[in-house]
């Protein structure tokens, strides 16, 4: 016997039988409903519980709207805060495969055995897991801030996520916030040195310096990527906030401006 | 005194899509009971449809037409806020559009469209793991889909094998730059058609300029 969960009951096939069982809460049978492809017509079917097509519609319809109701508010409520999660997660992760591969140095350096080899083991496995987290958080990201994970991938999205606190904060920041985010400790140096009347550079870029497009390019060009990065930045996290559609001229102005600076 | 501006139809291309001449205007656009969903015009009962915005009504304005019929199921992947999907209910007036988008915030816009209109299914859904709605979308005759993934093929492929009837139809809006940023768009589209070709006959293919830069459209048949 193979049972089917659709949105309204359950199926039981058996050989080629079919049985319905009608679901007492439709909203419930329709989150909970997953299934390999039917092997028979779901509308077909339907019809042995439901007295017409027309009443199956509304009453698909109106389950629909109730169960997408829930959902976009649980998940709009959750998504800033399990991305960052995430990101911690994959920080702390960091730390330790480092942590290994530094202990796994030193053993081998006086001796291989059974431990080192157990120690390999796991670094490979963090590795992994490390990978899948990466993964994970650019679905994520993609989901919640489409425009800045196109413009600048899952992590770096994720970090000016976490430092901003949330997607409405981040999308109430100017460019040049952005710009600078997670380098705000030498902002203020370089400022109380220049109240003192001191000479002092102000910091061209923050956590955006991990991206391609300005680590690659030459010291003195790499400000202005970063700014006009950071401009289209700010804009495309109002879009994700307000809007969230992909805006796909952003992320193609910035590979331009990328490749005039490049030369 | 003021002259009153005329509408005039000039042409039906689908079923309740017209182009339209408003005094020296002309356009695209849908014959709709409901209101303006994405800041479009509405002109009498006709509202426009702005091929900026909507994929599918810069493949017409190219001169391509696909037959869509009001009584049509349609499985739409990629709904983002409704923009494309407020005009195809306009026109399926008699039909069933199951639409699947998997981002929250674009949903929420989408499902007050879906509340306002009687022939929309919203779910909130990935379109890479159709099994999470087998259960619940019944055999259709045309698949849309507009997702700006890399592997967005295999998601069509997929898709297809749940849900399309024999002979049914598809359109997929693709894009050079999500399935590859270095190559250049020519050879992407290129090889995205002839992998297409292992599943699918292809019925026509062609440019979405310049409207959206570097995209084309697929018609495709099981």
């Amino acid at each position: 016997m193979i049972e089917y969960k659709v949105w309204f009951g359950k199926i039981y096939k058996r050989n080629s039988e079919l049985e319905v069982i009608k679901s007492d809460d439709f909203v419930e049978s329709f989150i909970e409903s997953r299934c390999e492809k039917l092997p028979f017509s779901l509308k077909e079917i339907s019809l042995k519980i439901f007295p017409s097509e027309e009443e199956y519609y509304s009453e698909l319809r109106r389950t629909a709207i109730r169960v997408a109701e829930i959902e976009v508010e649980k998940e709009l409520k959750s998504s800033d805060r399990y991305i960052i999660s995430l990101l911690k997660a994959l920080d702390e992760i960091d730390l330790g495969i480092n942590l290994f591969s530094e202990k796994i140095r030193d053993l081998e350096e006086i001796r291989t055995d059974k431990t080192t080899e157990e120690f390999r083991r796991i670094v490979g496995e963090l590795k992994e897991l490390r990978k899948d987290i990466e993964r994970r958080i650019s679905s994520e990201a993609s989901k919640l801030m489409p425009n800045v994970t196109e413009l600048v991938g899952g992590v770096i999205a994720a970090r000016l996520l976490e430092r901003a606190g949330s997607l409405k904060r981040l999308a109430s920041m100017a460019g040049s916030t952005i710009q600078i985010l997670g380098a705000e400790k030498s902002l203020f140096k370089a400022m109380s040195r220049i109240k003192k009347g001191k000479k002092a550079k102000t910091p061209k870029h923050g956590i955006i310096f991990q991206h391609p497009y300005i680590r690659t390019l030459p010291k003195k060009l790499r400000g202005k990527m970063a700014r006009f990065l950071a401009s289209k930045l700010a804009i495309g996290a109002r879009v994700d906030y307000y809007s969230g559609e992909l805006k796909e001229d952003l992320a193609e102005a910035v590979r331009k401006k990328y490749e005039e600076l490049r030369g | 005194m003021v002259k009153k501006a005329e509408l005039e139809i000039l042409e039906e291309i689908a079923p309740n899509t017209f182009m339209i001449r408003y005094d020296d205007k002309k356009f695209l656009a849908t014959k709709s009971r409901s209101k303006p969903h994405y800041g479009e015009k509405k002109y009498a009962e006709f509202r426009e449809w702005i091929p900026y915005r909507s994929k599918l009504a810069a493949m017409i304005l190219n001169g391509y037409r696909i037959k869509l019929k009001p009584d049509m199921k349609m499985l739409y992947l990629g709904a983002a806020s409704g923009t494309t999907v407020s005009h195809l209910s306009d026109i399926l007036e008699e039909g069933v559009i199951y639409a699947v988008e998997y981002s929250a915030r674009p949903f929420k816009k989408f499902l007050e469209l879906s509340m306002e209109r009687r022939n929309i299914i919203p779910l909130l859904k990935d379109a890479s793991k159709p099994e999470e709605y087998a259960g619940i979308v019944e055999k259709v005759d045309f698949i849309y889909q507009d997702i700006a993934q890399k592997n967005q093929r295999e998601i069509f492929v997929k898709n297809a094998e749940f849900f399309l009837k024999e002979n049914g139809e598809g359109l997929i809006m693709v894009k050079a730059r999500s399935i590859d940023s270095v190559a250049e768009p020519s050879e992407v589209f290129s090889r995205f058609l002839s992998e297409m070709e292992e599943n699918f006959t292809i019925l026509k293919h062609g440019k979405l300029d310049p409207f959206h830069k570097d995209h084309i459209f697929v018609h495709v048949r099981l």
